[in-house]
């Protein structure tokens, strides 16, 4: 569906600007940042904003900054292909880069943004687990101000955040890590590559020298109406040694706590038995890591 | 035979700059001067009486000029049976049909004035499977068949809805039955795909006043076809129409016959002379243009200890979606040949098909080869396990060899099938086992067979000009649908007259001035229109050795053509460049004309009651392709590790090109057998379309591939070649069928083999292990 009468377009210099704007023309507009979501619901899912704000002139809202603390901070217009390059990102959380270089293409990826993907809150969002499961904030900014949230806090359910209408996404902080933090994300989907994720499992295991497994965090896409953390997963695993048998156990688990529906690209019984494949392969491939890791999804994968 | 400088040779397309640069202009791009924009509304009712349209609010919507239903266009047309209206006409049979259509000034007043159509509907019973739609008791989906204008081949019945009824009748199955070892009694699926062009459809038209003359620009991969199937349904002379074929952005079926056309005809007779453009987007070509059929296979076969095959008997229900279209031909031409490429004494086929409300089936690249390869390679793998002999030994047991009497009563010659199947396996290295590179990922090997019939009998017409500066156009009716039909004919035209290949254009396509073709599909261009070209330009050749026997004082027999130029055979000095040669007897401006055409002589017509023939096509394209693959048992993934193909090509023109075009047939196998499946739920709506949820193959969805050329040459054939633009396809879910059956210890009977569908199969085996 094209719309009939011409759309209004903001673009403002500043936060403070934009949300002014906001305020000003009431309920019932959008932001922009890459567009790879926004333009798509436009032209073809009915989608028809009052209006428009682009934030790409905003300055100070994209790039990867390593903060003195051991924190990283991401600026919300960041492009995935800047994250999946990132040799911050790739350094220090390679399957975060992973998880930036499952979406779409290289040319989808030149213009999505990390925060679109966050702040448009599908629940096959890429990058969302492999950030649930290194507990990152968001920095969320209006004209009241600055706040931040746990990523968990922010989704709400498809489509929908804890952000205001005035609000903007303005970078996600992912705080310091232990230094043996190890990972993996793993999207599951039926094609190699422009696909979205039928199941997307990400873990991050921080392992002593035994493979005893001192702190845990599965995160799932695809599977409840946010991307979710899998508790009782992360429960069967923590403080334990992690071998193939628990990793299956752990994968048990989070296919009981996940809370897909079916639909046309799959049913939800399929989807539940992914997601304990799924976890088990994230499991043993982090615990494998820095060396070269056994399952892959994909015929090609860099990280 | 002489020499060849050009056919033969892997040039490079002739139209790959232009291509690969973006230049090219596409029907889907083009602009007319003061053109109007369409829109179409469609059913939004799988089977419904329309009790009412109001078109008030639509027309009085801003930059609206026209808004038309079924009332303004009482036209029906259809190939074989005309049961297909413009718009509408009281009742709708799928979710799709075009009911009413708007023009106007912009293509948002257009979409705006769309959605104030308001149309009622009174439901009637639907039928989504072509087993629903013919049980005893449904519901008529055409009402009025009985009365419709139909080709005389039509046989239709006997049970509700079967628009078509092929029967092939040989020797006696029964007693077959009885002569056999084994019994093998089978039933396999094939869903509904599409074709998923780049380019979707579009088509302009423009209606002259004074005249009434139609002008339609569509990227149509029939033009002349198109042109009389329009003439006769709106009941003027075919003068009447003019066709203009701008460049088309793919096609593989989906763009013959008539499909947005009817929709811009009817809108331009209500615009006062100005053009109109119907351009679909993505979503309504998935919905409202053409799709492949579904198809329901049931296949039994007797076979003695040895592997010798007795007897098989087919029953194959083709899903045709709400209007024939091309069903009753993808019928005949994909049942006859559905026992697949082996000497069988008794064999029954019936083939159906069937009305339902679903987007309209028809034509696509492979002409039902590929659904009934399906089930019958798959069927021979079955068959050789059980026997516990090898594959490959039990397809060399029974396949056609030259000289066979094929079981619709065709002596076959040229057939080089089993050279593709050696080569094929050979390529993948069939025999060698190999395990998988984890205990739940295993391994598995297979190929399937083929052979497909071309469109016959059919004429191809050609004019080769050539001018005062030795430049050629060829005037051809072939539509270039991205097969490479303008190199190959360059190559055919500048063999014969001896000039490089950069000195040959093709003319543009408009039916006013190209000579007649009967159409670009079913493999038949190379070989019909390549037959043509090279008669009119050994017509023009000759015409120029005519012309310089003055200036080079020689008789005609003692000249020949080389570099351009015509020269004395024992003395090559003595020579004229060919365009020399025209202005010296024509004048600078001067152009000589050759003609030439073709057409197959076929012998007896199919008979209606056998289903044989002795001359069932003009030639065949035989193929075997092979598939290694990896099956994660956890997940139910396939994954292909590479796939070799040994296509029969005759005579390969252009090796590069039938690389090409084994390549892109293999990717669009791999598609529809790891992927492809367009879902109509319980209330007719199509539930995936857009390519987000109808997953193509991607690059990387693709292995290595390994194309490999056969030429068994077939003598009518320019050249000795034959056809290659659907085989490519053809057998490729079913090799990897087999593969994946290999792999798994287990069969698949239902297409596609999607991660989910074998993983459940594997549970259920996982199962009845167990119990
Ligand atoms: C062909 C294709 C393939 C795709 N494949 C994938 C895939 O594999 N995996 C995947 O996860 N996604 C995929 N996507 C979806 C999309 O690319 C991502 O979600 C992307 O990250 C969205 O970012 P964007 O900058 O384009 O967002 P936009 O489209 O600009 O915005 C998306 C939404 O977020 C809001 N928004 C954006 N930025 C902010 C901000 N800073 N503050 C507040 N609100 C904001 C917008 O108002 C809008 O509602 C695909 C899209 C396409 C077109």
């Amino acid at each position: 569906m094209r719309r009939p009468e011409p759309l209004e377009i903001f673009q403002p210099a500043s936060i403070r600007e934009a949300s002014a704007i906001v305020k000003e023309k009431g309920p019932g507009g959008r932001f922009l940042a890459g567009g790879t979501d926004l333009v798509i619901a436009m032209k073809e899912k009915g989608l028809s904003p009052k209006y428009v704000v682009d934030l790409k002139r905003v300055p100070n809202l994209s790039g990867i900054c390593e903060e003195a603390d051991g924190s990283l901070t991401i600026g919300a217009l960041t492009t995935m292909r800047e994250v999946e390059t990132s040799p911050a990102v790739c350094k220090r959380f390679p399957f975060l880069a992973q998880s930036a270089a499952e979406v779409g293409s290289i040319q989808i990826r030149n213009r999505a943004t990390i925060g679109g993907n966050m702040a448009n809150a599908t629940p096959s969002a890429d990058v969302a687990p492999a950030l649930l499961a290194l507990e990152a904030g968001v920095k969320i900014a209006g004209a009241a101000g600055e706040r931040t949230l746990n990523l968990g806090e922010f989704f709400r359910g498809p489509g929908q955040t804890a952000m205001l209408p005035e609000e903007i996404l303005t970078a996600i902080v992912i705080p310091a890590a232990h230094p043996n933090l190890v990972g993996e994300y793993i999207k599951f989907s039926p094609r190699e590559m422009m696909d979205l994720a039928y199941v997307g499992v990400a873990v991050a295991l921080v392992l002593d020298g035994k493979k005893r497994c001192d702190a845990a965090r599965i995160a799932l896409g695809a599977v409840s109406p946010t991307p979710m953390r899998a508790p009782k997963a992360e429960a069967v695993i923590e403080k334990q040694i992690l071998t193939e048998e628990l990793a299956q156990r752990a994968g048990d688990e989070a296919a009981r706590e996940c809370k897909p529906i079916s639909d046309v690209r799959s049913s939800a019984e399929y989807r539940r038995a992914m997601v304990g494949a799924m976890t088990k392969r994230a499991l043993l491939n982090a615990a494998e890591r820095p060396g070269p890791v056994a399952w892959t999804e994909r015929r090609e994968r860099r990280y | 035979m002489e020499q060849l400088t050009i056919v033969g040779k892997p040039v490079t397309r002739v139209d790959a700059e232009e291509k690969v640069t973006g230049e090219a202009v596409y029907g889907y791009d083009l602009v007319l001067p003061k053109m109007l924009y369409g829109k179409t509304v469609f059913s939004a009712r799988p089977h419904a009486k329309i009790t009412r349209i109001n078109t008030e609010k639509a027309r009085r919507y801003p930059g609206v000029v026209a808004v038309i239903t079924g009332a303004d266009a009482p036209w029906t047309h259809g190939e074989s049976i005309k049961d297909k209206p413009f718009l509408a006409q009281g009742k709708v049979r799928y979710i799709g049909e075009p009911v009413a259509a708007v023009a106007a000034e912009d293509e948002d007043a257009a979409q705006a004035a769309a959605a104030l159509v308001e149309v009622e509907y009174e439901d009637l019973p639907a039928y989504f499977s072509p087993e629903d739609a013919c049980k005893p008791g449904a519901v008529a989906i055409h009402e009025d068949f009985a009365g419709y204008r139909k080709a005389d081949f039509i046989v239709s019945g006997p049970m509700p809805n079967v628009c078509e009824h092929f029967k092939l009748r040989t020797g006696d199955v029964e007693r077959g039955w009885k002569e056999a070892d084994l019994v093998l009694a089978e039933r396999y699926s094939v869903p509904t795909i599409q074709h998923a062009a780049m380019e979707p459809h579009s088509a302009h038209a423009q209606v002259d006043p004074e005249s009434g003359r139609v002008t339609i620009w569509v990227a149509n991969d029939a033009p002349f076809r198109a042109l009389h199937e329009i003439a006769e349904a709106l009941g003027v002379a075919n003068e009447k129409i003019r066709l203009i074929n701008p460049l088309q952005g793919g096609g593989f079926g989906s763009k013959g016959g008539l499909k947005v056309e009817p929709i811009a005809v009817a809108l331009a007779y209500h615009t006062k002379g100005r053009p109109v453009r119907v351009k679909f987007n993505r979503q309504e070509t998935f919905i409202s243009t053409l799709v492949r059929h579904e198809c329901i296979v049931e296949i039994k076969s007797g076979v003695k200890k040895d592997g010798t095959l007795v007897a098989r008997q087919m029953a194959l229900y083709w899903g045709g979606g709400a209007y024939a279209e091309k069903s009753p031909t993808v019928c005949i031409r994909g049942s006859l040949p559905a026992p697949g490429p082996y000497r069988i004494p008794h064999v029954k086929v019936d083939g159906y098909a069937v009305y339902t409300n679903k987007p309209v089936s028809g034509a696509f690249r492979g002409y039902g080869i590929p659904q009934g390869a399906w089930a019958c390679e798959q069927h021979m793998d079955e068959i050789a396990k059980r026997l516990g002999m090898d594959a490959v030994d039990l397809r060399l047991k029974n396949i056609f060899v030259d000289g066979d009497l094929a079981y619709w009563g065709e002596q076959l010659h040229s057939v080089g099938l089993k050279e593709t199947l050696i080569k094929a396996t050979q390529a993948i290295e069939w025999g060698k086992k190999q395990p998988g590179a984890r205990p739940t990922v295993k391994r598995g090997k297979g190929f399937a067979c083929i052979s497909k019939p071309t469109r016959t009998p059919t004429m191809s017409r050609a004019g080769v000009l050539v001018n005062g500066k030795g430049e050629i156009s060829v005037l051809a009716g072939t539509v270039e649908i991205g097969q490479g039909c303008s190199t190959i004919l360059s190559q055919v035209a500048a063999e014969e007259l001896k000039v490089p290949l950069e000195r040959i254009r093709m003319a543009p396509l408009d039916t006013d001035v190209i000579p007649f073709d009967a159409s670009t599909t079913s493999s038949r261009s190379t070989y019909h229109m390549g037959n043509a070209v090279r008669r009119a330009a050994i017509d023009v050749r000759e015409k120029l050795a005519e012309m310089a026997c003055p200036m080079l004082e020689a008789k005609k027999p003692d000249l020949a053509f080389a570099d351009g130029k015509v020269f004395l055979k024992d003395q090559p000095q003595m020579a004229l460049p060919i365009g020399e040669v025209v202005r010296r007897k024509l004048g600078n401006e001067g152009i000589v004309r050759g003609d030439g055409s073709y057409t197959y002589e076929i012998g007896k017509d199919l008979d209606l009651e056998t289903g044989h023939s002795d001359h069932a096509s003009a030639f065949y394209m035989y193929a075997t392709q092979a598939a290694e693959v990896e099956v994660d048992e956890e997940t139910g993934r396939v994954r292909l590790l590479r796939m070799a193909a040994a296509h029969d090509v005759g005579m390969a023109i252009n090796p590069l090109n039938c690389a090409g075009q084994i390549e892109g047939g293999l990717a669009m196998g791999i598609g529809s057998a790891l992927h492809e499946h367009l879902v109509v739920d319980d209330q007719g709506r199509v539930r995936n379309p857009s390519f987000l949820d109808y997953h193509l193959a991607t690059s990387l969805d693709v292995p290595k591939l390994i194309p490999i050329i056969v030429e068994c040459a077939e003598p009518e054939g320019p050249y000795g070649a034959k056809g290659l633009g659907e085989p490519g396809l053809a057998p490729t879910p079913a090799a990897i069928g087999n593969a994946v059956a290999d792999a798994l210890g287990m069969r698949i009977y239902d297409l596609p083999l999607s991660p989910e569908r074998v993983y459940w199969e594997i549970q259920q085996k996982k199962k009845k292990t167990a119990a």
